[in-house]
């Protein structure tokens, strides 16, 4: 019995030992294919997913945004909440912001952006605006009639909101800030582009600026974004936060992502559903390689049960064979993904208007990927053999 | 003498567009222990069809099969295929080896379903000598000449100690030389070891070898 256990085995290692080498190679090949297949469309989605929120931390709220408490207007002392803040563990830099409700109109053409009064200084340590300068230069601390405004308000060539920005403004040019009906003259210092929609419509200027158009304001902000320590847990930050007597109101930044939630959670159920396409693709693949591999081995299977080999121990070699078919095809579409298709696409990432995307695969997933494409396998060789195995012994052999 | 494989009013009818042929026609078979039988016939008259029959490679459509005085048509699947591969022994025209087993491995696969694979090798290397086939243990079929292939087959027949030996033409890819080979291994498998044989064959002077003919026409007896 012990012998006829470790039989299945030893029919598929003579098999993949002696069989043909280019059907062993070709079936490897489509199911290393399948599999990278499966596992590249959901690194692919994630990457947007993963790229696109990184995109509004990274340029506009950082992992944690307070706001000033319900019903007010205001967060009091806005830098002394900052230094605050920063001596809280697990919070790695924060920057005020005060929101500034005015226009700006350059060359008779006028609009309603965000204009935010900013310590540059603070700010570039939260947000990558300063890295993201394609005209100008960012703003500097004592500027008092500097402005920098994002590519979407500058315009241009090319711009996806083109029709409402200034249609091709550059760095060196006047804008006029309208506040109040008083009209202050700034200084295009830079234009930015962080290819994140929403912050390309936003401008910045100094809060030196903003005390001198209002005096009163003093250290009045409107927001103060955080940016964690590397491996943190946001949750765990704003637990802390508020632990410490903060009693603003307190977001986690995908609660103040605003269209951008909306548009990662679409990508999350798109990649569901083309992986679930995936999976469906590397199944249908991987059984019509391993069917076509065992239909052509009818006559051999015919021959082992007239010989008196019992069905579960032939199918048992094929279901066999078909694992380690699919091992082999995940071993080596993990290397070609990782050795390959990452390190290409790090160095070319997918140029996207809300963010340049790279792969970004989840254990987790790539987990659920393997197991699907082995079970897949495993089927793929039980069915077909069943098949086999069930027919008419004399007409397998017989090749009738 | 108890018949140790027999048949009793057995019928196989084929269909085939929209006409039927009776492959077998009504046989009542008994061939007894130790005999060397050959079943000869022309073409179509049903040969292969009584030794798939009478070997429960096939299901007849109305009839009995005996074997070792055991009805067989009551019988599952796997229990045929226990009787298969401990009391019976076949060998195809075409040889039938599995492509990816070395000769040796070829005649150890049926003796590993009962033994250890030390014990199967053991008596498949036992076997291959006897048949003068020790030099080519580990070619693979292809590697092998049609009448090393044969008596490759025939070792395979043989490691489980069957009872019966079922031949469909086995000399018929041979050339004359392999064929009187192959022949009078039977002959002496037969003699010597008192293995029941039988054998479809188209040639008549492989007669000379048998203890008895059963001649077939359509199905029938001749």
């Amino acid at each position: 019995m012990k012998s006829q256990l470790r039989l299945p085995f030893y029919l598929t290692f003579k098999y993949l030992q002696r069989g043909n080498v280019w059907t062993l190679l070709l079936t490897s090949f489509m199911m290393t294919v399948a599999f990278v297949n499966a596992i590249f469309v959901s690194a692919l989605f994630n990457g947007i997913v993963v790229g696109s929120n990184q995109q509004i931390i990274d340029t506009y709220t950082g992992n944690i945004y307070v706001a000033p408490k319900d019903g007010e207007d205001y967060i009091k002392n806005g830098d002394m909440l900052v230094a605050n803040l920063e001596d809280i563990s697990g919070v790695s830099v924060a920057s005020s912001r005060t929101v500034i409700p005015g226009q700006l109109e350059y060359k008779s053409i006028h609009g309603n952006w965000q204009i935010l009064a900013i310590d540059p200084e603070q700010e570039s340590r939260v947000t990558n605006v300063a890295d993201k300068m394609i005209d100008g230069q960012y703003l500097n601390p004592d500027d008092e009639n500097g402005i920098i405004i994002g590519r979407q308000i500058a315009g241009g060539d090319g711009v996806e909101e083109n029709a409402f920005s200034f249609k091709g403004a550059h760095a060196g040019e006047k804008v006029d800030l309208i506040l109040n009906g008083q009209r202050t003259q700034f200084t295009i210092r830079g234009i930015f582009y962080t290819k994140f929609l929403e912050s390309d419509k936003k401008a910045y200027v100094t809060k030196k600026a903003l005390t001198k158009l209002i005096p009163g304001v003093n250290d009045n902000s409107t927001m103060v974004a955080i940016r964690t320590a590397n491996n943190v847990s946001e949750n765990s930050t704003i637990e802390k936060i508020k632990a410490s007597g903060v009693t603003e109101n307190i977001f986690r930044w995908d609660e103040v992502a605003g269209t951008m939630k909306a548009v990662s959670t679409s990508f999350t159920s798109i990649n569901a559903l083309m992986t679930l396409v995936a999976i469906m693709m590397a199944a249908v693949t991987v059984f019509i390689v391993i069917y076509v591999d065992i239909v052509n081995k009818r006559k051999q299977i015919g021959i082992l049960r007239a010989i008196g080999i019992r069905p579960y121990i032939i199918i048992s070699s094929y279901v066999i064979m078909a694992a380690v078919y699919s091992i082999i095809g995940v071993a080596l579409g993990t290397a070609a993904y990782y050795l390959i298709l990452v390190p290409y696409f790090n160095t070319h990432p997918f140029v996207l208007p809300i963010c340049d995307a790279v792969l970004h695969l989840k254990y987790v997933d790539y987990l659920a990927r393997a197991e699907a494409v082995m079970w897949v396998s495993a089927f793929s060789g039980l069915i077909p053999a069943s098949l086999v195995v069930r027919a008419k012994m004399l007409n397998a052999i017989l090749g009738r | 003498m108890e018949p140790i494989v027999a048949c009793k009013n057995l019928f196989k009818v084929y269909h085939s567009g929209g006409s039927s042929v009776k492959a077998v026609n009504d046989l009542i078979v008994s061939v007894n222990q130790g005999e060397f039988v050959m079943i000869t016939g022309r073409n179509g008259s049903g040969k292969s069809t009584l030794l798939h029959l009478l070997a429960l490679l096939d299901q007849p459509d109305k009839g009995e099969v005996f074997v070792l005085n055991e009805p067989t048509s009551h019988l599952s699947e796997a229990k045929k295929m226990d009787f298969r591969l401990r009391q019976l022994g076949y060998i195809f025209q075409e040889y039938a080896l599995i492509a990816e087993l070395s000769a040796l491995e070829n005649v150890m696969l049926p003796s590993m379903m009962l033994n250890t694979s030390q014990v199967a090798k053991k008596k498949a290397l036992d076997i291959l000598d006897k048949l003068e086939l020790s030099n080519k243990l580990n070619r693979l079929p292809s590697e092998l000449s049609g009448g090393e292939q044969q008596r490759v087959a025939i070792a395979r027949a043989l490691i489980n100690d069957p009872k019966v030996i079922f031949a469909d033409e086995p000399t018929a890819n041979l050339d004359t030389v392999s064929s009187k080979h192959i022949l009078e291994i039977f002959k002496a498998l037969n003699e010597k070891e008192n293995i029941t044989i039988i054998m479809v064959t188209h040639e008549p002077e492989e007669l000379f070898y048998a203890s008895r003919q059963i001649k077939l026409s359509d199905g029938r007896l001749a």
